[in-house]
C-alpha cells in the first residue's frame, strides 16, 4: 500500500513537472508571441517598454535558463510582474480553502445526491420514481453549471437578495455564514454532476443487483437493508468510484473558474480567471503551474485512497 | 422527441443569415440606439433615456427584446448559436481528424509508438479540459497562432475551434485504442496481415469500419461538452470576441443587469439548455441505436 501510494505521488511529480514545461514552451515560444512584446505592453507597447522587458527578465538568455529562471521565482513565491503583484503564492494558498470548500462541499452534494437517488430507482426499478428519477437526472445533466450559476447568481443573489451578492467567511469565523456564501456555488456546481451520477451508479447497481452472491444473500435470510449495504453498494460503486475521482481532481481547473468570478468567490479559480485577463505572462505560468500542482496531487490523493478501500485497483487505471 | 428537437434547433439556427434579417429587419450587430418601434400602437423607445432596452415585444422585430446597445436580442441569439454550433462542430472535426489516426496506431502498432502516444494523451488526460482551453486559447489569442500552413489571426472564430479540439483528442483516442487493441488478435485482422496487407490500408479499410460505432457515439458526446465549453471559454474571455454573438458572449452580457432587463440573461441561457438537452437526447438515443449492449463504455467521455 505504502509502495503503491509513494509510486502515485512519484508519478504525479512527474506528471507536474512535465506541464510546468508545457506552460513555459506555451507561452514563451509558440509561434508569433514574443514575450517581450507582450510583456513590454502589447500593443500599447513602444520600443522601450520592450527593450526594458527584455532587460529586466532577461529574455536574451538561452530558453533553459530561462525555464530554470522562472520555475525558481514560481516556487519561491516571488514572481516578477510588469504591473504589479505581492507575493502570487501566499496569495494563492490564501485562496485555496475556498476552492477546497467549494469543491469538496459540491463533491459530497453530488455523489450523496447521486447514490441516494440511484437507490430509489434501483428499489422501484421500472416503476414510476425510477422513471421520474431517471428524467430528472437527464434534465439536471443538461443544465450546464455556466448557466446555472449564471441564474442563480442573478436572481437570488443579485435581484432577490436572498443569498449574499459576493464574498467568504471562513468556516472557523462563522459556520452559517460559510454554508451561506456557498450553498448557491455548492448547487450550481453539483446539480449537472449529480444528474451524471444518477445514471452511472444505477447502471452499475443494476448490474450489481443481478448478481449471484445478491440471490445468495437473499436466500440465506439476510435482510433487504444488509443486502443493498453489503453487497450491493459495496460491489456496485466500485466503477463510479473512477469517475467520482477524476471529476474530483479535474474540478479544480473545471468548474471553479467561472462560479467563482460569478459568486465572487476569492478562491483560487476566480484568481486565475482575472490573472488571464491581464495578458501578464509570468503569473499567468506561475497559476498554470500552482492549479496544475493541486489537479495532480488531488487526482494522486483520490487514487491512494480508492486503492486502499479496494485492493484490486491498485493497478495502474485500466485505459478504457 | 430530442431528435426532432434537435433538428428544429439545427436548422432554424444554421438557416439564420436566410431569413432573420427579413422578419426583424436588422442584422445582429447593428445599434439601433435612438430608434422607435411600434408596441400596441404606441411608438417605445428601443432603449430608453435611462438606457434600459425594452423587453420581449413577441412580434417580428424585437422578438425577445433588445440589448442596451439596441441590437435584436432573437437575431443575435439565432446567430449567436450559429456561432456556438459551428464552434463545436469544427472542433469536433478536428478531434476526429486527430484522434482517429492516433487511436489507430497506438492499438494496432503498440509497442514504442503506443507508449509514445498514450504517455502524451494521458498528460492531457489528467488535466481539465477547461483550464488546458483557457490557457492555450490565451496564448495563441494575444497575437494569433502559426501552424503550419495554417495562420490563425488573433480574435478568429478559429482559436476556440483548435483548442476545444486538441484539448477533446484523449477523450477521442482513448475509447478508440481501447477497441482497436480488441480487435487486433481477431481472425479477419489475422488473415488481412497473412496476405501482405500494409498496417496503414489495414487500418483504414478492415479496422476503421468496425470503430464507427463508437466514433459516431464519442462524437456526439464531444460535441454536446465542445458547446458547453464554448459558452465556458467565452464567458472567461477566451474564446468568442464580444462584438460577435455567441452563446457564451450573450450569457456574460446577460449578467450585467439582470434587475431591468432579465431577458437578456434568461434568453440565451433557456437557448443553451434546449441546445444541450436535445443534444444529450440525440446522443443517447445514438448510442442506444448503435450500441445497444453497452459494449463500449462511454462514461469517462466528458471533458466540460
Amino acid at each position: 500500500m505504502i509502495r503503491y501510494a509513494a509510486r502515485r505521488f512519484g508519478a504525479a511529480l512527474v506528471t507536474a513537472w512535465v506541464a510546468s514545461m508545457v506552460a513555459f514552451v506555451l507561452f514563451w515560444t509558440i509561434p508569433n508571441v514574443d514575450p517581450a512584446f507582450w510583456l513590454g505592453g502589447g500593443l500599447k507597447g513602444t520600443n522601450e517598454t520592450r527593450a526594458i522587458a527584455t532587460e529586466k527578465y532577461g529574455l536574451d538568455d538561452p530558453l533553459p535558463v530561462q525555464y530554470v529562471r522562472l520555475m525558481k521565482s514560481i516556487l519561491n513565491g516571488e514572481i516578477e510582474c510588469f504591473y504589479s503583484c505581492g507575493s502570487l503564492r501566499a496569495t494563492f494558498v490564501q485562496a485555496l480553502p475556498v476552492t477546497i470548500s467549494l469543491v469538496v462541499g459540491a463533491g459530497l452534494i453530488a455523489v450523496g445526491l447521486g447514490v441516494f437517488l440511484a437507490l430509489i430507482c434501483v428499489r422501484h426499478r421500472g416503476r414510476w420514481q425510477d422513471r421520474l428519477i431517471t428524467s430528472a437526472a437527464a434534465a439536471a445533466y443538461s443544465v450546464p453549471s455556466l448557466v446555472l450559476a449564471a441564474l442563480l447568481w442573478a436572481f437570488l443573489s443579485y435581484k432577490w437578495r436572498l443569498f449574499p451578492e459576493e464574498g467568504y467567511v471562513g468556516l472557523r469565523d462563522s459556520p452559517w455564514g460559510w454554508a451561506k456564501h456557498l450553498c448557491l456555488p455548492w448547487i450550481a456546481s453539483a446539480l449537472p454532476f449529480a444528474g451524471a451520477y444518477v445514471q452511472v451508479v444505477r447502471a452499475s447497481l443494476l448490474d450489481a443487483v443481478d448478481q449471484d452472491w445478491v440471490r445468495t444473500a437473499r436466500a440465506k435470510g439476510l435482510p433487504e437493508k444488509k443486502v443493498i449495504r453489503r453487497h450491493v453498494l459495496r460491489n456496485g460503486l466500485i466503477p463510479p468510484v473512477n469517475i467520482w475521482g477524476l471529476d474530483f481532481s479535474h474540478a479544480f481547473g473545471g468548474f471553479v473558474l467561472y462560479v467563482e468570478v460569478i459568486f465572487g468567490l476569492p478562491g483560487v479559480g476566480g484568481l486565475t480567471a482575472n490573472t488571464l485577463g491581464t495578458f501578464d505572462l509570468p503569473p499567468i505560468v506561475a497559476l498554470a503551474v500552482y492549479l496544475a500542482i493541486v489537479v495532480v496531487f488531488f487526482s494522486a490523493v483520490v487514487d491512494v485512497i480508492v486503492a486502499w478501500l479496494d485492493p484490486r485497483l491498485r493497478q495502474p487505471r485500466p485505459s478504457t | 422527441m430530442f431528435g426532432s428537437l434537435f433538428a428544429v434547433i439545427v436548422l432554424a439556427v444554421l438557416a439564420a443569415p436566410l431569413y432573420a434579417s427579413q422578419v426583424a429587419h436588422t442584422t445582429p450587430s447593428e445599434n439601433h440606439l435612438t430608434d422607435r418601434t411600434v408596441v400596441d400602437g404606441e411608438r417605445t423607445d428601443i432603449v430608453s433615456l435611462e438606457g434600459i432596452p425594452i423587453g420581449p415585444t413577441w412580434r417580428g422585430s424585437y422578438l425577445l427584446g433588445a440589448d442596451e446597445n439596441g441590437r435584436d436580442l432573437a437575431v443575435r441569439l439565432l446567430y449567436g448559436a450559429r456561432t456556438s454550433l459551428l464552434i463545436g462542430g469544427g472542433a469536433v472535426l478536428l478531434t476526429l481528424l486527430l484522434a482517429v489516426p492516433l487511436g489507430l496506431a497506438a492499438g494496432y502498432l503498440g509497442g514504442r509508438t503506443d507508449t509514445l502516444i498514450s504517455r502524451l494523451l494521458d498528460l492531457l488526460w489528467s488535466f481539465p479540459a477547461l483550464l488546458l482551453g483557457v490557457l492555450l486559447s490565451t496564448a495563441i489569442s494575444h497575437s494569433g497562432a502559426q501552424i503550419g500552413p495554417v495562420t490563425i489571426s488573433s480574435g478568429s472564430k478559429l482559436i476556440p475551434v483548435v483548442v476545444i479540439g486538441l484539448v477533446y483528442v484523449p477523450y477521442m483516442t482513448r475509447p478508440l485504442r481501447g477497441q482497436v487493441m480488441a480487435l487486433r488478435g481477431q481472425p479477419f485482422v489475422e488473415a488481412a496481415r497473412a496476405a501482405g496487407m500494409r498496417p496503414a490500408r489495414l487500418m483504414a479499410s478492415e479496422l476503421l469500419p468496425h470503430l464507427l460505432t463508437t466514433i459516431v457515439v464519442v462524437s456526439t458526446l464531444l460535441f454536446v461538452n465542445a458547446v458547453v465549453l464554448e459558452a465556458a471559454l467565452t464567458f472567461l474571455g477566451a474564446g468568442v470576441n464580444p462584438p460577435e454573438p455567441s452563446l457564451g458572449v450573450l450569457i456574460a452580457a446577460g449578467l450585467n443587469d439582470v434587475v431591468l432587463s432579465p431577458h437578456l440573461l434568461l434568453a440565451p441561457s433557456i437557448a443553451l439548455v434546449f441546445i444541450v438537452l436535445s443534444l444529450n437526447g440525440v446522443a443517447e438515443g445514438v448510442r442506444r441505436a448503435l450500441d445497444p449492449r453497452g459494449t463500449v463504455n462511454f462514461d469517462l467521455v466528458r471533458g466540460r
